[in-house]
């Protein structure tokens, strides 16, 4: 391999932030025309890397080398004029504005008198799209594209501003899996073109399918330089994690008991005011876990809701065991027996400044275990039940009286899972259990879920990961806008699953746009 | 917490002083600034700093007088200052614990010190020992009310507190006009103020109040009174509820998070209202404690009365605890106290005590607003250009970076 070969690279990165070492002597080489993917647990610094080569943050030492060329990023706009472009994982659009003017945003093409030319941007566009084969109209507004689409814009944005080298930053965490397979498609595209690509993700499937070669980080060091096509799953995650990851989940076959919850023809409305939930109806049993696949935004969120007591029901019923508790408040609810782990952990789930025993009672603040007649509170129970709760879930902490938001991503949901699992509850609502969450603190997760099964509980299990989905339902019901289309057995292939969480047929709205 | 892994942070003080270091630094860092800048307005405006610092720690303090009056009656006069603001200080810091502003403590105040005096007038031939509770508790109830105005309001139909407690300040202060100019409450004779309460209504003062020479003084010049235990009582009320029931940890929930808080099962708008009524009653206690302990009767000054308003910067200071509002309340006690004194011997005007009250406010001011900040709901940003993203995102990700971090020293 020679210096020419070499699109990047970067040589012995280190940056300091208070009290840690983000980078430490990182080497990267990404080479011209490739994928290269860069894995690592949350916090392991990748995003300081990447945000290092994007000029946003200055290292402390170290240096870039950009086609065999030594440079200084002074900020994005030099990392721009290098041909560096940063796809982000949340979109940076104008929904109003159509795909045209999103894409020329910051660089209009102007006419004499300094007017926007709408005909030379969208010829812009229109020969770029071509270019890379990539379809997209100019004239679509981007808040009426489905999620996959907008994706494509920003890529199409970047490339208008002359990106050779594209970073995408945890691309596929919005897509459902057919919207995945067809961003794989972009990108294999753009490589042949002469592209190069920086993929930054943590799902290690998908950096198997479309990477040429891996970097892993942890902890601010690479731990591993790969050749994807010599690696496996368990070698990355093992380095990743700094040691053996149960990837499968290990569990028994379900005994299912008695119907713990009923739903009966459930509607509800969302925060807009637009009916959410068209007669959701379904019966969960005790000892099972019941998985809700869908893409997010189907109605998913609403229903957890309803079930949890957060958001009133317009219509229909909801028995836990035979008692009608649908129009029932959160308290009422959670204290006739339905824990709930939401899927906002930090806007919801926790209040983040309350210290680590303070978020272990959060809703429980005057049950007669940690209050006098629910008025004082009882201080010295509270911590107990903190000591308690931090060891048997290993929520990794100082103290109990640290903030929560001190806490990373994982222990924060340990938290949660500890102070919804330890009430055991008869029903349990899971959504989004393992979100943004490492892959240790996932494998916790998984394993105290299945034991919450085993011993007793009724799981329903939300969540946008088919993957999750698939290993720890027992069975699988596919909601898709605001109904369940099917209720699937376990085993049910992934494309199957991809095929009704789309509507069926509705997947065929991604190659019209 | 990662300064806890640091070794050289394990030899510096005990924990207790670092902590207490780290809660005074801003608070301290804003009275410095303000004095600094205090002392170039002085000096610019032809006056000496120095003599004017001191003339205001004499008037405070009764520390560094030359001469003059005798340091007891200072230390008095500024008690009788600290006494209402401690009180006023928690009606504005315990909504701010439930994430909403209370400029309203004024029209609380006033109201408490209505119904207080109605009730002190009334009942004068009740004993001391039934009467004064009960003054204490109707001016409560009248600050309550206020507040609970304010509460129903918010919770009902989401109208902004800000507004509706400047609003019920205007309505307050002009119906305490009614009363005591022509209204039923006015003593006959033409004054503008309100018969006094009687004597078994009003709270004793600390010095015996006659004739008696006391450190070369009549004992009635003395005005202190033992409404400061109230107000410290209030105080260790205020931080018990707090941080002790679980009412107290639903409103810093609701204050915190009302998403988490609605996910809690806790209802945010009975809470908001809850939150109301006993701030308005602390105010409308400050409001009957002044009554009962100094004024005795409803005059025209409490049109121009400025305690609730005071007491906005005494909780900002002290950091919406109890602690700390004691504390600033005793600096903003005896900064007005001061000021008297300062005018008259060092000649500068006693308002430079209100620009200093400003300036410290304002210094606060800075660190406060990022923290109302971070609490607003984020509107939706537009990228104007692809810097200003970044940079933006830059920023979060050094944070989050930062935290990240933090969890490595633990793992």
């Amino acid at each position: 391999m020679t210096e020419q070969s070499l699109a990047i690279e970067m040589r012995r990165i280190t940056k300091k932030f208070p009290g840690v070492v983000a980078n430490d002597q990182v080497d990267l080489e990404v080479r011209k025309g490739e994928i290269h993917a860069l894995v690592g647990e949350n916090g392991a610094g990748k995003s300081t890397l990447m945000n290092i080569l994007y000029g946003l943050i200055k290292p402390d030492t170290g240096q870039i080398v950009i086609d065999g060329k030594p440079v200084v990023m002074q900020g994005p706009r030099d990392a721009i004029r290098h041909g560096i472009g940063m796809v982000h994982q949340h979109f940076m659009l104008i929904p109003v504005f159509t795909v045209g003017e999103n894409v020329v945003l910051g660089r209009e093409p102007g006419t004499a008198g300094d007017l926007y030319d709408h005909a030379r941007a969208r010829e812009a566009i229109t020969a770029l799209t071509k270019r890379y084969g990539l379809s997209l109209d100019p004239d679509a507004r981007v808040g009426d594209l489905p999620v996959g689409l907008q994706q494509r814009v920003e890529i199409v944005k970047v490339l208008y501003r002359g990106a050779n080298i594209l970073i995408l930053d945890e691309p596929t965490g919005v897509l459902t899996p057919q919207e995945a397979m067809e961003l794989f498609g972009v990108l294999r595209d753009l490589v042949s073109t002469g592209k190069t690509i920086i993929f930054i993700s943590h799902k290690l499937k998908e950096v198997l399918e479309i990477s040429d070669r891996i970097t892993v980080m942890r902890r601010g060091k690479v731990v591993g330089h790969l050749k994807t096509s010599d690696t496996s799953e368990a070698e990355i995650a093992r380095l990743m994690v700094g040691r053996d990851v149960l990837l499968r989940v290990d569990k028994k076959p379900a005994q299912p008991g008695p119907v713990a919850l009923r739903v009966e023809n459930l509607t509800a409305v969302s925060d807009r005011g637009i009916s959410a939930l068209h007669g959701i109806s379904f019966e969960l049993h005790q000892g099972e876990i019941l998985g809700i696949a869908g893409v997010e935004g189907n109605g998913q969120s609403e229903l957890v809701e309803v079930l949890a007591g957060t958001r009133r029901p317009t219509g229909g019923r909801v028995l836990l065991g035979d008692r009608e508790v649908g129009q029932l408040g959160a308290a009422a609810i959670r204290s006739a027996g339905v824990s709930h782990i939401p899927e906002d952990r930090r806007g919801a789930g926790l209040v983040l400044n309350y210290s680590v025993a303070d978020n272990l009672i959060l809703g429980r603040q005057r049950t007669p275990l940690f209050s006098w007649d629910g008025i004082i509170l009882r201080l010295k129970a509270i911590l107990d039940w903190a000591r308690r709760l931090i060891k048997e879930f290993d929520i990794r902490t100082p103290s109990s009286t640290t903030p929560a938001r001190t806490l990373s991503g994982g222990n924060q949901q340990k938290i949660i899972v500890a102070r919804e699992m330890a009430s055991q509850p008869r029903v349990l609502l899971a959504a989004q259990p393992t979100r943004g969450v490492d892959i240790g603190a996932i494998e916790f997760i998984h394993r105290r879920l299945v034991a919450q099964r085993d011993e007793g509980a009724a799981v329903l299990l939300v969540s946008a990961e088919l993957d999750e989905i698939r290993s720890l339902s027992d069975r699988i019901a596919v909601m898709y806008e605001g109904r369940i289309v099917s209720i699937e057995k376990a085993d049910t292939p992934e494309e199957r699953l991809g095929l009704l969480m789309t509507g069926g047929g509705a997947g065929e709205r991604l190659k019209a746009g | 917490m990662a300064a806890a892994v640091k070794p050289s942070a394990r030899k510096g003080p005990p924990r207790i002083l670092r902590r207490a270091g780290r809660a005074l630094g801003v608070p301290l860092l804003s009275v410095l600034i303000a004095f600094v800048a205090g002392a170039i307005i002085v000096a610019v405006t032809g006056g000496n700093p120095l003599q004017a610092y001191q003339a205001l720690i004499c008037g405070g303090f009764g520390l560094f007088c030359f001469g003059g009056e005798p340091s007891v009656l200072q230390l008095s006069n500024t008690l009788v200052f600290v006494t209402p603001l401690i009180m006023a200080g928690i009606a504005v810091a315990l909504p701010f614990r439930a994430g909403m502003f209370n400029i309203g403590a004024e029209g609380q105040l006033i109201m408490g010190a209505i119904l207080a005096t109605t009730v002190g007038i009334h009942w004068s031939g009740l004993p001391a020992v039934l009467l004064v509770p009960l003054v204490l508790l109707s001016g409560a109830l009248g600050g309550a009310l206020w507040g609970g105005i304010v509460g129903v309001l918010k919770a009902t139909t989401g109208a902004h507190e800000v507004v509706t407690t400047i609003m019920l300040n205007f309505i307050a202060q002009w119906f305490l006009r009614f009363l005591i100019i022509g209204g039923p409450l006015q003593l006959p004779g033409g004054s503008s103020k309100s018969s006094p309460i009687g004597g078994n209504a009003q709270l004793p003062t600390l010095l015996p109040h006659d004739n008696t020479i006391i450190f070369g003084l009549p004992g009635a010049v003395y005005r202190a009174h033992t409404g400061i235990f109230v107000a410290l009582i209030a105080a260790g009320v205020f931080a018990f509820l707090l941080w002790r029931t679980s009412l107290g940890y639903e409103i810093r929930a609701v204050g915190q998070s009302q998403r988490a808080a609605r996910y809690a099962g806790i209802s945010v708008r009975q809470t908001l209202i809850v939150t109301m009524l006993i701030a308005g009653a602390f105010a409308g206690l400050a409001g009957a404690v002044q009554i009962a302990g100094v004024d005795h009767n409803l005059t025209d000054q409490y049109f121009s009365d400025t305690t609730g308003f005071d007491a906005i910067a005494v909780a900002l200071l002290g950091l919406n605890s109890a602690v700390g509002i004691v504390l600033s309340a005793i600096l903003f006690g005896a900064l007005h106290a001061g000021g008297s004194v300062m005018q008259s011997d060092a000649g500068v005007s006693g308002n430079l005590v209100y620009v200093l009250q400003a300036l410290i406010l304002f210094s606060i001011a800075a660190n406060f607003l990022r923290t109302v900040k971070l609490r607003l709901p984020s509107v939706g940003r537009v990228p104007l250009t692809p810097e200003a993203d970044a940079a933006a995102a830059a920023v979060a990700q050094e944070t989050d970076t930062a935290l990240a971090g933090d969890d490595k020293d633990i793992a």
